[in-house]
């Protein structure tokens, strides 16, 4: 059953987790590119001063898309669901309530964790051919909080989607917004080091969100 | 099969209806009837779990809907207003999926239907019309094979064509296996195909539940001059309705015992008739037009 649950989140989701596996991994291929270009003009040296005296990490222009690709992510996974209550085709379904919510939530999250992971990578190889470890290292936990904050907002989207009241919808929202808010309290490079536990306990206990929304459906509430 | 007992709900402060109670025996075929606003979707929604009630319970096949264990919904086939399928998955993926959860699931019953359609395995259910997507939904409703279905306003959007062949399938699908089947529908001349006991629902109550044959042979459309027109309040006449000298009236009585009514209560008339009529007439007789 859980098969069948993730092979119907599969057809769903497909082509919106193409294109923005597409987006996010194109732009991780721009900046890298990017980066690799001004080496070639200026000099890894030049790169290296910059990082390490200005505090550049040369990918700032993701900042916000692991955010917005975390939303979209849950816009075109649930709001299929919430078109004419089709939710409630999966909760009649012979199998619990928590059970097919967490199926849904559980692939979304995978599936685009396994899209930022693939980032890293990106960033990892082509940026550790110009710089050392250690500013790798740099860049990227300055940008784990950035896609922290992409699954923490997945998981903020399907609860307010899922939420069958538009009051308490906008609620949900407002609530987001300053959860979301936490993740992009600073501009300093590796602010964050200390915080990103807090920040990842904070992802977890936001995916037990949806399931009030489930809740509150199942019981009609509007 | 299905036992309501003393459902009262509200949607804030207003009521839907109070102390409802119903049952629905083993291999009948219910329709539920009322004008909107009556609480038919309200009622659905508690059968199917959707919607918890302010107080009273629901019952099918001897358990509490709340805390009815979710393999027992393998034997409850629900359809949803609209015939709401997922539409962002064509013939055979929908198929596969819900194969699945149903371990007697008939495959080929669902693609007989869906032969009929003329529509290739691959066909989007997006792309299909409202009519086609009411196949599918019926389809894959026969292929799970449940012992109850839960059907909410089976006919909406559908054309004259595709609500017959609706019907008749359904018709068949149900009294060859002897299912159970709790429906609504704001179509009245297609529950009439259908239905063996219908639940006439007013605002706040029921106000009949009956065998349709029986509510048929019961019910007359009375109309008679009056000799001194007037309103009249008699029990058990139903929204009596006065143009110029010419009472229109409906009652649960004999020509007979009409007559005696209102001989008994000095009320003078002629040009006295009294008819059967269809099942949408008794239902408009019983509720009123307005």
């Amino acid at each position: 059953m859980i098969q069948a649950l993730l092979y119907k989140e599969y057809i769903k989701t497909r082509a919106a987790y193409a294109l923005l596996a597409a987006l996010l991994w194109g732009i991780c291929i721009y900046l890298s590119l990017n980066v690799h270009r001004i080496a070639g003009i200026k000099g890894a040296a030049h790169l290296w001063e910059v990082a390490i005296s200005r505090d550049a990490i040369f990918v700032q222009w993701l900042k916000f898309v692991p955010l917005i690709a975390g939303i979209l992510a849950g816009v075109a996974q649930f709001v299929p669901e919430m078109v004419q209550k089709r939710l409630k085709l999966t909760l009649h379904l012979p199998c619990s309530c928590t059970a097919s919510a967490g199926t849904m939530l559980t692939y979304g999250a995978a599936a685009l964790s396994a899209i930022y992971a693939v980032d890293f990578l990106i960033l990892n190889i082509a940026l550790g051919k110009v710089f050392a470890e250690e500013i790798v290292s740099r860049i990227l936990m300055t940008a784990l909080p950035w896609h922290l904050a992409g699954v923490t907002a997945y998981l903020l989207t399907a609860w307010v989607i899922l939420e069958p009241a538009w009051k308490v919808r906008v609620f949900n929202m407002g609530i987001s917004a300053l959860l979301i808010r936490l993740f992009f309290l600073s501009d300093t490079p590796e602010a964050y080091n200390r915080f990103i536990p807090i920040l990842a306990i904070t992802a977890a206990v936001t995916a037990s969100f949806p399931f009030i929304s489930v809740d509150r459906f199942k019981a009609g509430r509007e | 099969m299905i036992e309501c007992e003393n459902l009262t709900h509200y949607y804030g402060k207003r009521l839907i209806y109070e102390n409802l109670s119903f049952r629905v025996p083993e291999g009948r075929i219910l329709g539920l009837l009322g004008k909107n606003g009556t609480g038919k979707t309200t009622t659905i929604n508690i059968l199917s779990g959707f919607l918890r009630p302010r107080s009273g319970v629901c019952r099918i096949f001897g358990q509490d809907i709340t805390s009815m264990p979710p393999q027992l919904r393998r034997d409850i086939g629900l359809l949803i207003e609209g015939h709401v399928q997922y539409t962002f998955m064509n013939i055979s993926q929908i198929e596969k999926f819900y194969s699945r959860f149903y371990p007697g699931w008939r495959r080929d019953v669902y693609y007989d239907l869906m032969s009929m359609l003329k529509v290739a395995p691959q066909q989007q259910i997006s792309r299909m019309s409202c009519g086609q997507r009411s196949q599918v939904a019926l389809g894959l409703l026969m292929a799970q094979n449940p012992s109850l279905l839960i059907l909410d306003d089976f006919s909406l959007g559908l054309d004259p064509g595709y609500r017959r062949l609706f019907i008749d399938y359904l018709r068949d699908f149900v009294k060859t296996d002897g299912k159970t089947v709790f429906l609504t529908s704001h179509i009245i001349q297609d529950m009439e195909r259908l239905i063996d006991d219908c639940i006439i629902m007013d605002y706040g109550r029921i106000l009949i539940q009956n065998p349709v044959a029986s509510l048929l042979r019961e019910y007359y459309s009375y109309t008679f001059r009056m000799e001194n027109p007037g309103p009249i309040g008699l029990p058990g006449l139903y929204h009596p309705t006065l143009r110029k000298d010419r009472m229109e009236v409906g009652a649960l009585m004999p020509p007979q015992a009409m007559e005696a009514l209102l001989r008994s209560n000095g009320i003078a008339y002629s040009d006295f008739s009294g008819s059967h009529v269809p099942l949408e007439d008794v239902f408009i007789g019983l509720t009123g037009k307005y």
